[in-house]
């Protein structure tokens, strides 16, 4: 597998009333082709920042992100950036199939109608977003993430704001349209076990200014099941790392 | 349900006593008269306006006096909503635009329209093209700057979204700027059609050869009461229906701004 993306000694600094706020020192990460990477770490430390710094939408202070090679400086082409507040990246005033066309230079219904079927809501194309739960709206969100075919998909705590139940069952919708469309995907979580489940390496950062504590392989074998595999020995002990090091006191 | 048919039913209850308030002050009017407690040609009966305003709809002596009023005043009115609209658009849209015309346009919105007139009628002349240049002058202001409001309102979330799908600024402004922003342009727009009203008589009462203005003034000067009256009642009806049927048009247009969130 090859480098997809690199993320070279990246900081970021914020001007604050208080003076310079430094959440980024530097952060280093690789992700390969194919891969799936989560980012864990203390709330606060800078996680979405970093991921928005990687979508193009924030500029770095210093350092740079590399996506096959070459600099990110703008939202590249391919690289799609999923929003946490699913209630404010929908359009109210568009139905559930225009939103999915919105992301789409030339939009093709036919295209809208796959990729509502692949988040199960082929039925709710006329509805507005608001006429729909929590988790109905954030699978018209991946909809339209996954109508534009990015190459990477940017999760930024997709799930944070539905119920329990609902986000195992997003969760396990992402990793099938993961498994069936080989995207790359780059997830960040403040949920251990969200990340333990569905990624390939966990990348762990400090507190702010944040940098990369570690990255951990997950050897918790595939296909994975939403209970079997949490129950798994191999689940278990990189959960057991990871929330040991996040609860260590400063 | 049941508290929503509560409130419905407290809502009619205060319309219909709203409306036995109008009733009651048309009555005190027409026993005022009718009692002798006031006696002057000025203050005709209730009963003898009506009198006069149903005459007016037998021999369509109103259509030809409002005809022309509500035409000067959809023309200023459209007139002002096309430009403030588009221009608001522009300016919201771009800070440094905004910038530069802002103290433009502050100077020329603190003039009143009908202060325009009298420079106005040398380059206009005094017919309706003057007419309809003061109206939209006076009710561009309140739909302009509503939309400039309502531009730089639309939610950041949406345009980051439209950032990561590389969306062209052209479909940014027309499919999200444009959109967030109407809730704020039907506001604008119901404040400047009434702005367009008064402005319509106002211009006819100072320029005018014809119109409900232009009537109003000219059935005081021959002393005749009773049309100058019921042409102000029928002014105030209109007026109304405008008002309604415009509310009507926003709250079908912008269903979503009125929504009720589902619960997850």
């Amino acid at each position: 597998m090859s480098e997809l993306l690199q993320v070279r000694r990246v900081a970021k600094t914020f001007d604050a009333r208080e003076g310079q706020v430094v959440a980024l020192r530097s952060i280093d990460l690789t992700v390969l082709k194919g891969e799936f990477v989560s980012i864990v770490g203390p709330s606060g430390c800078g996680k979405s920042t970093l991921l928005q710094i990687i979508a193009g939408l924030v500029p770095a202070s210093s350092g740079e992100v590399l996506l096959e090679g070459r600099a990110v400086v703008a939202p590249p082409e391919g690289v799609v950036y999923l929003f946490q507040q699913y209630s404010r990246s929908l359009m109210p005033w568009l139905t559930v199939e225009k939103n999915v066309q919105f992301g789409l230079q030339n939009a093709a219904p036919e295209r809208c109608a796959h990729f509502l079927d692949m988040v199960g809501l082929a039925d709710f194309r006329a509805r507005y977003p608001w006429e729909l739960s929590g988790g109905m709206q954030q699978r018209v969100a991946i909809a339209r993430a996954l109508a534009a075919e990015p190459r990477v998909l940017l999760l930024d705590e997709p799930f944070s704001s539905v119920d329990a139940l609902t986000r195992l069952d997003l969760n396990g919708l992402i990793m099938d349209l993961w498994t069936r469309t080989g995207i790359t995907i780059l997830l960040v979580t403040h949920d251990v076990e969200e990340a333990v489940y569905l990624s390939d390496r966990v990348a762990l950062l400090t507190r702010r200014p944040a940098e990369v504590a570690q990255v951990f392989p997950n050897a918790l074998p595939r296909p994975r099941s939403p209970v079997d595999s949490r129950e798994d020995s191999r689940f278990l002990a990189l959960r057991h790392e990871l929330l040991t090091r996040l609860l260590q006191p400063a | 349900m049941f508290t929503f048919l509560r409130v419905h039913h407290l809502m009619t209850g205060m319309q219909l006593r709203g409306f036995a308030v109008v009733i009651g002050l048309l009555l005190l009017w027409e026993l005022s008269v009718r009692t002798g407690a006031v006696r002057s040609e000025s203050w005709p009966a209730i009963s003898t306006i009506l009198h006069a305003l149903a005459g007016g709809f037998r021999t369509e002596g109103w259509g030809a006096v409002f005809g022309s009023s509500l035409y000067r005043m959809t023309a200023g009115f459209l007139l002002a909503a096309v430009v403030g609209i588009s221009l608001g658009l522009l300016l919201g849209a771009s800070e440094r635009l905004h910038r530069i015309v802002n103290p433009t346009l502050e100077i020329v919105r603190v003039l009143p329209g009908p202060a325009l007139i009298p420079p106005l009628i040398f380059l206009l002349g005094v017919d309706d093209a003057l007419k309809i240049a003061v109206i939209a002058i006076a009710a561009v202001f309140p739909i302009l700057l509503n939309t400039i409001a309502g531009v730089k309102a639309a939610d950041p979330v949406h345009l980051l979204v439209a950032r990561t799908f590389r969306v062209p600024r052209r479909r940014v402004l027309l499919e999200i700027q444009l959109p967030s922003a109407l809730p704020y342009v039907f506001a604008g727009c119901r404040i400047s059609l009434g702005i367009a009203l008064i402005v319509t008589v106002v211009t006819e009462m100072l320029a005018g050869s014809a119109g409900v203005g232009y009537y109003i003034v000219s059935m005081q000067y021959a002393m005749r009461a009773s049309e100058m009256y019921a042409a102000i009642i029928l002014l105030s009806a209109i007026g109304y229906l405008i008002n309604r049927l415009f509310l009507a048009v926003e709250q079908r247009s912008i269903r979503w701004a009125h929504r009720v969130e589902a619960h997850v």
